[in-house]
């Protein structure tokens, strides 16, 4: 490869991967926490008592949606499992006559769902989005349309791909230094890191980005669906095949025991199922779907039955994708990881922790090279300060942020309206916060106080569970509750990392400034060889 | 002339030069990008939801490649060129296709 190829790379690698590096941040962040969304969900209504009999959690379900919602146009039931807090079931409404079809948005989202727990009753627990939201927030955002963050993120994210790609580019001694790593030397050492935690996991990376590419790719490239279709809904129809629809009978029948169909849905896929879907389900003409879970299989593209749901006969069951779909399905399910069991998910949630070093070490290291260039290191130019002061304010305050939302669900009162949402915006408003700090005081400053809370609030959130609650650390040990142990241990763990890292930073003294050949400045200035 | 101003020619110059880059990589790229998920849906045989899926998967990779020539080429002009002809090749072929057979 030519010198001028991999220059240019090179800054393209610098500015692709600094320009929505914040953004990528965000999402690695959240996405990487999003692997543990079951185990939050938990986590996060610590008064729910683990599910041991998923058939119960289901018959519960049933009963409950009879009688609330007997009429509605659609039930849907997640089928409990060890994993889940129970099943967060949620109903549509007949549509009334001038009504758009369904009611899909965020309003009267609290009306049209419940939450089954493992004694087949309505639990009572504290109103919580609970994993979910980190899920939600990995490419939906918050506060803003979900078009608009989807577009915002699927950009970032084809950023992060042109960023790893000029990156892999740029890297001509790739293996010699993945192996170098230069302790307390300044810039070489943020290069190093920044290389070792992208080199590391650098399969992952690319895996990550491309197949995080394959989840929007109905949005962000329909054309190939255009070329080839006048109308975009003969081609879902043909990706996602469901069974014909029945029309409405008006004549009233009792559902079908989901239990029995949920028995028999499973002998015949031989994998547990993860979603039930009734339509209709106090009329004749009900329906009952049941997918197979995704833990089961790598593709997303799950495998579905079609039972009458008066009867209990299986009228329609999906015909298996072709390759292509095939293909694109295993690279959702590749990204999401539902298929890994615990082990996996860790080499996930590790994986995802060094893409997270990776972007916020390459976000330092564009302030750390520019520093000793400065004209004037003690007044920088506007864009050098932006840079810095954001650095500080998302990498600092972001996971201050997270702590804080951890505190929120444990503390804010479970009679609370809109509880949920106040979880949520504690978290943004401790974000702002810090956000506002680190744009006021020193950067110096602002990164250990950011840091050193994040990591004490992270060590007594714990402490806290093992004082105030009954699933504590030492408690869901000695029932063999290991999600729920293991997430304390791991905040624990994170506590201590932050606590570390503040007094690594508080302690840092940058290097005594050389002088250095102005003219040589001003000829590095225009590239931006990372070597 | 002073040494200055052929400096600071020279430095409006370059970002020019980027914003052309800029302009080939991003939108010019996209719809480089998408006239080929066309082009090579129309050009797959076989299921037509097949040729289209395959062919969006591999437009994803075509736009981080056309980003990345708009940056590896001579001159912004050079990648703003370069990525127009490519886009009219992949438009001529979709237009040609469908006009030809007609779409479902």
């Amino acid at each position: 490869m030519s010198k001028g190829f991999r220059q240019s790379q090179a800054f393209l690698h610098t500015w692709s991967g600094l320009l929505l590096g914040w953004i990528l941040f965000l999402v690695f962040v959240a996405g990487t926490i999003a692997f543990w969304r079951e185990g939050l969900n938990r986590w996060m209504r610590p008064e729910i008592a683990r599910v041991e009999q998923p058939m119960r959690v289901l018959a519960g379900s049933q009963a409950f949606l009879t009688g609330k919602a007997p009429d509605a146009k659609s039930w849907i039931i997640p089928v409990a499992t060890e994993r889940s807090p129970g099943a967060q079931v949620f109903w549509v409404p007949q549509p009334k006559p001038g009504e758009e079809r369904g009611r899909r948005g965020r309003r009267g989202r609290g009306d049209t769902q419940a939450l089954i727990g493992a004694d087949g009753q309505v639990a009572q627990a504290r109103e919580t989005r609970g994993g979910e939201f980190f899920y939600r927030f990995h490419f939906d955002l918050h506060y803003m349309p979900v078009i608009w963050a989807r577009w915002l993120v699927g950009f970032a994210t084809m950023m992060m791909l042109v960023a790893i790609v000029s990156g892999i580019v740029t890297h001509k001694k790739i293996f010699r230094d993945f192996f170098t790593l230069r302790r307390a030397k300044g810039q070489r050492s943020w290069l190093d890191g920044h290389n070792a935690t992208a080199v590391l996991a650098l399969p992952f990376h690319l895996m990550i980005t491309y197949t995080g590419l394959v989840t929007l790719m109905a949005m962000l490239m329909p054309w190939a669906v255009v070329a080839n279709y006048a109308d975009q809904k003969t081609v879902f129809a043909t990706l996602f095949p469901t069974a014909a629809a029945v029309e409405r009978t008006g004549r009233p029948a009792p559902l079908v025991d989901l239990r029995r169909i949920a028995a028999d849905a499973e002998r015949r896929l031989g994998a547990p199922a993860s979603f039930i879907e009734v339509s209709d389900p106090a009329d004749a003409a009900a329906r009952v779907s049941v997918s197979q879970s995704a833990s089961s299989m790598l593709s997303s593209r799950t495998p579905r039955l079609t039972y009458d749901g008066v009867t209990g006969r299986l009228v329609w069951r999906s015909p298996p994708p072709g390759a292509a779909a095939e293909t694109a399905g295993a690279m959702i399910g590749l990204h999401a990881g539902r298929f890994a069991e615990d082990g996996g998910r860790w080499l996930y949630f590790l994986c995802g922790i060094a893409g997270t070093l990776m972007v916020a070490s390459g976000l330092v290291l564009w302030t750390v090279k520019r520093r000793e260039r400065l004209p004037d290191p003690s007044r920088p130019h506007f864009g050098f300060r932006l840079v810095e002061r954001l650095n500080v304010a998302v990498i600092g305050g972001f996971p201050l942020a997270i702590a804080c939302f951890f505190w929120a669900n444990r503390l804010l009162p479970v009679t609370l309206g809109a509880r949920a949402d106040w979880e949520i915006h504690v978290l943004f408003i401790a974000w702002a916060i810090a956000a506002v700090t680190a744009f006021v005081v020193r950067p110096a400053r602002v990164w250990p106080a950011l840091f050193a809370t994040t990591g004490v609030l992270l060590v007594a959130l714990p402490v806290y569970d093992v004082v105030a609650t009954e699933r504590g650390l030492f408690a869901s040990l000695a029932i063999g509750d290991l999600m729920i142990a293991g997430i304390g241990a791991t905040i624990v763990v994170f506590g201590l990392a932050f606590l570390l890292l503040a007094r690594r930073v508080a302690r840092h003294r940058p290097a005594a400034k050389h002088v250095r050949n102005p003219r040589a400045v001003t000829a590095s200035k225009v590239l931006e060889p990372a070597e | 002339m002073t040494a200055g101003d052929a400096h600071a020619r020279a430095r409006w110059a370059r970002r020019g030069d980027i914003a052309l880059r800029v302009v080939a990589a991003v939108p010019l790229g996209y719809a480089t990008a998408s006239l080929w998920a066309m082009a090579i849906a129309r050009l797959l045989p076989g299921d037509r939801a097949e040729a289209s899926v395959t062919a969006a998967l591999i437009a994803l990779a075509l736009c981080a490649i056309a980003a990345m020539w708009a940056f590896a080429a001579r001159s912004g002009w050079q990648a703003i060129w370069t990525l127009a002809i490519a886009a009219g090749i992949a438009a001529a072929i979709a237009w040609i296709s469908i006009d030809a057979t007609g779409r479902l």
